[in-house]
């Protein structure tokens, strides 16, 4: 008796040779699913734990959508930039934006490095991508567009669970942004895994924040877990260092705070106790390296 | 059906070929193309045995859908032979007996002579980190490193 | 350029005369078969299809352990693309794929008994398509009670994996009187350690290729004993083995579990699937079934329970080694005597106790892995060691030099020590380059969060296969008419270099370049069955056959040279490639000019040559006598450093020194010393296949950890030392798989110098480091 075949082996691709021909396609086709170079997807797909039926392939619209600019104070990033060309732009060189190149540097392996895009590291929205504590640290906005405009969200409220997403299916992620924060600032990202490349993180964190006469002027926080499943921000810690002065004893206090504010779960790489003591003492590391000392 | 005509530049020749949606660049490289230097040992983009250059760059090829090679230029270890620089690099292989079993010396190799054509004489460490998303399980790697660093030097 | 003058020529030959039968031995040659892996030919199984072949994927169990009430294949068989759907109804002779005790099954029939039974194997035009249609076959389970933990598995009311109980072998080592010799001490040291599932992971996964040609099959495949694939296939086909013709294709590394069952089942299959379908069928694993279906290393649960004297010297060991032997017995039954015969470490102690149980669990089968027991024995006996001291209150090397083994001293089995054992120079090689005593004062006084310490390890491993049956092997030579030389054998290369190695001591012995000589591919239609190629004995037991297979060419050539050259036949000489007379008189032939004058005088050049090693004498009940024909040293020294609030760790130096008997390629002994010690630190550092309810949680290589080039030490301090053995040719000694047991031990104890505390289960993450500081 003849089997139908399964969706994989007859999926529908749109190939789209323009961002406007995208979002008609999408949007008659709201059921497509969404691809760029898929790096995370692909393998997803092949193995039916996705079962798009159709596919949109917008990984041809480099031209429109691998750009990085600055726009007055928002610096912008296309969704289909890769960690390689995002490597090669000046802004990750300069101080307070270190925490990208702290990402890129032990992002994936050096061939991933070529085809993931930032777009895809936040749409896969999940605690194994290492962009998003980043970009939550940069408090930074996504741009999803359609037929009917654009739509600015801002990340924290953009992903909302594991692997989930606030996207309408006619959206396309077009663009990621934040605002430079200024002179004074410093940024910092590290992670921790079971060798040194090429890893699911146990723990990963990114902090960006100003130090001003010894006094944390300003500091965000970000991990790749806080309470749940996917990268958050750390308010109650955050609250607590604003205004203090930059010391030990605030730092062996914040991470009482911290200790507070986690609720992990054990699984079989790591427990709930040990990636807590790994997160506090990275938050005591990153702190003092936005104090200056390394 | 739902195949489509992929049109695409591998080894400086143009070619066409009929695709399923789920097929990887991996499968027609090897299947249709008969480059049977790219391996696949892990299938999930965590091994870098599969690596080939798409212009210009190492990709996975695992992780390549195939109807997205189209308009590209994919360059094996076979479009490379010929290549003075790649032929040093095998030739110091040889050399260090850096190719145990071989199954991840054509992925080495490739990482190797991208590195060697963007950087002079790469140290050791930067040798390192060009092949870390490479893994091998017989050398240890010691001998690979030493072979792309002899084939940076000059001779 | 100054041409060489024929007087000069002579004298560079003459001298290379006096070097003899050793002309090439200890020469780092390059190896035979690089070109092709360099320019990345298609050399390997899957590179050698034809177009029309269909492929296999497999299905696997559902449940650890379960009756299997009903297969339906119905709908599989109507998916797109599929031709065939194998099950044991399938097979026309034994439904069987086991080594040593028949115990499995290639298809699992009436119960399953972990996860990675075959329960199917489905054959379709693309492999996408046989994936996808495997999951349309349908079974019909009754979950049975599984047993995980071997110890469990050990007691009588245990669920039974197996009809006969769970114990699958049972081997004791009784030397002496151990409850005396704990009177006799004064201190009594007791701990448990433990180690995990290790999967090889070569990075070529099993693969088998089979189309029927007339009345044969042929099957190529990636294995490490062609002769045993084809005695398998024979077997589940019912065919005899003449019909079957099985050569080994180019090997992407094996490290022991394509000696095991897994090449069986994936020839098996696809020797089916071709002559159900008649059409070409490849059977290559994808990494999740290889991880899931083929063997692992044996997680092991090893008591130890040690008397010492105030002064350091030990009066009684007791060990207790319990192996998870996973669902089906495989080669495993060996690993176990291995184990229990090196459970003690290489020192002199003369009260052992040591009981070693291979035990049936539901977990998913384990069987042979470079080391073959080794590791997880050497792991917990070197690691008591370093508690032993620690109790003393002594240096871990100051307890070492007390005890360990010299010339003159007895193993735990009790056999004697010769000049050969090279234990003292290989552990004096690593403590002068290490300048472990400075380090070691250096570290005791240390504060801040940052520790460093340093660590030993050393071993003995007994050579070859030893108790595990008769060790022989045959190699072929032939001559071409134009001079190469056809070095053939059913030993096989998948990356030691070992078969390079074999040419290597067969140019030697006869006195021609290696240049000359090509390796054909290991065929069992042409090359003598040859026993398997595992406990790293190609150049131990192959190398003596190599030897005696060139020698015997040599007879054959000498009267033709002799009568060409005009010389006393017993003055040929055959130096470098070059005949003459040993008086310099009358003419001289270079090789190829002396193949043509034999091949013009009829003369046949074509040899066989054979060794076996002389028998193992012990006793099966005490496991006392001489177990192995000789012995392989190695020391190891280790220096790390830890975040003490994080519990991450790097290693920074790593020296090792191997007592190989004789190098006869000093660059493939470093290659192995390299590979295997980087697959041993991934072994402790990293390396865990995890198994939670007989399921196994990590079959890919994202979430299972091993080695990249930057979780190497900057750098790794060889040495070789050179103690000659009584067996291997030149005295050589076997060197592939020790180097894989240091790291765990050796990185264990350079931690626990550095924090105060050991880590007693392997693989040693930085989370288990981090409790051990806060506890």
């Amino acid at each position: 008796m003849e089997q139908p075949l399964l969706n994989r082996s007859v999926m529908i691709v749109l190939q789209p040779s323009s961002l406007k021909e995208s979002l008609k396609l999408l949007n008659e086709n709201p059921d497509a699913e969404v691809i760029a170079n898929a790096s995370d997807l692909w393998p997803r797909i092949r193995n039916g734990e996705v079962k798009p039926k159709k596919l949109l392939d917008i990984s041809g619209l480099v031209n429109e959508l691998s750009y990085v600019k600055k726009d007055g104070n928002l610096i912008k990033i296309g969704a289909l930039v890769t960690v390689s060309q995002l490597e090669g732009e000046s802004f990750v060189n300069e101080k307070r934006f270190s925490a990208f190149k702290d990402v890129i540097a032990k992002f994936g392996s050096p061939q991933i490095r070529n085809v993931a895009t930032v777009g895809g590291n936040v749409c896969a929205a999940s605690s194994s991508e290492d962009f998003i504590p980043v970009l939550l640290a940069f408090n930074a906005k996504v741009r999803l567009s359609s037929v009917d405009g654009d739509r600015y969200v801002n990340l924290e409220k953009f992903i909302t669970g594991k692997r989930k997403i606030n996207r309408r299916p006619n959206e396309i992620l077009t663009e990621i942004s934040f605002e430079d924060p200024g002179e004074g600032y410093i940024s910092a990202f590290e992670k921790v895994g079971r060798r040194n490349i090429l890893i699911i993180n146990l723990v990963n964190m990114a902090v960006v924040g100003k130090i001003k006469d010894g006094k944390i002027e300003d500091v965000r926080i970000a991990a790749n877990r806080i309470k749940g499943k996917i990268p958050e921000r750390a308010k109650n810690t955050e609250d607590f260092l604003k205004g203090k002065t930059l010391n030990d004893d605030t730092v062996a206090r914040a991470k009482k705070v911290l200790s507070e504010e986690i609720s992990l779960t054990d699984d079989f790489r790591a427990s709930a106790n040990y990636r807590k003591a790994l997160l506090l003492a990275m938050l005591e590391r990153l702190l003092f390296k936005l104090g200056g000392e390394q | 059906m739902a195949q489509m005509l992929v049109k695409v530049n591998v080894n400086g020749i143009e070619r066409e070929v009929l695709v399923d949606p789920d097929d990887r660049l991996l499968d027609v490289l090897r299947d249709e193309f008969g480059y049977k230097s790219v391996k696949e040992a892990c299938g999930t983009g965590d091994c870098g045995l599969c690596t080939v250059l798409m212009d210009g760059k190492p990709v996975l090829s695992c992780l390549v859908p195939a109807f997205q090679a189209k308009n590209h230029k994919v360059v094996t270890l076979e479009g490379l032979n010929s290549d003075p620089l790649m032929k040093k690099i095998q030739d110091q292989f040889r050399a260090h007996q850096a190719a145990q079993c071989g199954f991840c010396t054509p992925a080495m190799e490739i990482m190797g002579w991208h590195l060697l054509n963007r950087k002079k004489e790469p140290n050791k460490q930067e040798i390192k980190e060009a092949i870390s998303g490479t893994l091998c399980r017989c050398t240890g790697y010691y001998d690979i490193v030493d072979a792309i660093y002899d084939a940076g030097r000059p001779e | 350029m100054s041409a060489q003058t024929a007087e000069e020529f002579l004298t560079e030959i003459q001298k290379k005369a006096e070097r003899g039968e050793l002309l090439y031995i200890g020469k780092e040659l390059r190896r035979l078969d690089d070109l092709e892996k360099v320019l990345g030919s298609p050399i390997y199984t899957n590179d050698l299809i034809p177009r029309n072949t269909l492929y296999a994927r497999l299905v696997l169990s559902k449940y650890p352990h379960a009756i299997i009430k009903s297969v339906s294949v119905s709908k599989a068989i109507g998916y797109p693309g599929v031709r065939y759907v194998l099950t044991h109804k399938d097979v026309p002779g034994l439904n069987e794929s086991s080594t040593i005790i028949p115990d499995r099954p290639l298809f699992a029939f009436n119960k399953v008994r972990s996860t990675g039974d075959i329960i199917a194997a489905v054959i379709a035009e693309k492999p996408n398509r046989a994936q996808e249609a495997a999951e349309l076959v349908e079974v019909e389970y009754e979950q049975l009670k599984p047993v995980f933990d071997p110890v469990e598995a050990m007691k009588p009311e245990a669920p039974k994996v197996h009809d006969d109980g769970n114990i699958i072998k049972h081997v004791k080592v009784r030397k002496g009187d151990v409850e005396k010799g704990f009177q006799q001490a004064d201190y009594i040291i007791e701990n448990t350690f433990r180690t995990q599932h290790q999967d090889a992971a070569p990075m070529e996964t099993e693969t088998a290729f089979a189309v029927q040609r007339g009345e044969r099959i042929l099957i190529i495949g990636s294995m490490q004993t062609p002769h045993h694939v084809q005695a398998a296939v024979a077997k589940v086909l019912g065919w005899p083995l003449d019909r079957i013709e099985v050569i080994q294709a180019v090997t992407g590394g094996a490290f022991g579990p394509k000696s095991d069952e897994p090449p069986y089942d994936v020839a098996s299959i696809a020797a089916l699937g071709a002559i159900k379908t008649g059409k070409p069928v490849l059977m290559s694993m994808t990494r999740e079934e290889s991880m899931i279906a083929h063997t692992k290393r044996h997680p092991a649960i090893i008591t130890h329970k040690t008397g010492v004297k105030a002064d350091g010297k030990l009066t009684a060991s007791k060990v207790q080694i319990v192996l998870d032997g996973g669902a089906y017995a495989s080669l495993g039954v060996l690993v176990i005597v291995r184990a229990t015969f090196h459970a003690n470490g290489p020192y002199e102690i003369p009260n052992v106790w040591n009981d070693g149980y291979k035990v049936y669990t539901n977990n998913t089968y384990t069987g042979s892995f470079r080391g073959f027991g080794a590791p997880q024995a050497i792991f917990a006996a070197e690691s008591q060691m370093d508690e032993i001291a620690k109790k003393l209150n002594m240096d871990p090397l100051d307890l070492r030099l007390i005890n360990m083994l010299r010339p003159g001293s007895k193993t735990s089995t009790g056999q004697l020590m010769d000049e050969s054992c090279g234990l003292p120079e290989c552990l004096d090689a690593v403590v002068k380059a290490s300048d472990y005593r400075k380090k070691k004062k250096l570290y005791s006084k240390q504060d801040g969060k940052i520790r460093r310490g340093i660590g030993i390890a050393m071993l003995h491993h007994g050579n070859a296969l030893g108790p595990e049956g008769n060790d022989y092997a045959y190699v072929h030579l032939s001559v071409e008419k134009n001079g190469k030389i056809h070095l053939g054998t059913g030993l096989t290369e998948f990356g030691t270099g070992a078969i390079s190695g074999l040419a290597q001591i067969a140019a030697s012995a006869l006195g021609v370049p290696i240049d000359y000589f090509t390796i054909d591919r290991p065929n069992t239609l042409v090359h003598h069955e040859t026993g398997p190629t595992v406990a790293s004995r190609v150049t131990v037991i192959g190398g003596n056959a190599a030897r005696d297979a060139a020698l015997k060419l040599k007879q054959k050539v000498l009267p033709v040279a002799s009568k060409v050259i005009g010389c006393k036949v017993e003055d040929v000489q055959i130096v470098d490639g070059y005949v003459y007379c040993k008086e310099k008189k009358g003419k001289s032939l270079s090789w190829e000019e002396l193949v043509k004058e034999a091949y013009e005088a009829n003369i046949e050049l074509n040899t066989l040559g054979y060794y076996m090693a002389p028998s193992c004498k012990w006793d099966e009940e005490t496991g006392l006598g001489s177990p192995y024909n000789q012995y392989t040293f190695g020391a190891a020294i280790a220096e790390v450093e830890v975040d003490t609030e994080t519990g991450l760790y790097k290693v920074l130096n790593y020296y090792v020194a191997f007592d190989v008997g004789r190098a006869i390629n000093p660059k493939s002994v470093r290659g192995q010393l390299y590979g295997g010690t980087v697959q041993g630190l991934g072994y402790a550092m990293m390396e865990e296949l995890v198994h939670r309810e007989g399921y196994v949680v990590n079959p890919n290589l994202k979430d299972y950890y091993i080695p990249t080039s930057l979780d190497i030490p900057e750098q790794i301090q060889t040495f070789i030392i050179e103690k000659q053995g009584s067996m291997g040719p030149f005295g050589a000694k076997i060197v592939a798989e020790p180097p894989v047991v240091l790291p765990g031990p050796v990185i264990r104890n350079a931690i626990m110098d550095a924090v105060g505390k050991g880590v007693n289960s392997l693989p040693i993450t930085s989370e288990k480091v981090y409790k051990a500081i806060k506890e």
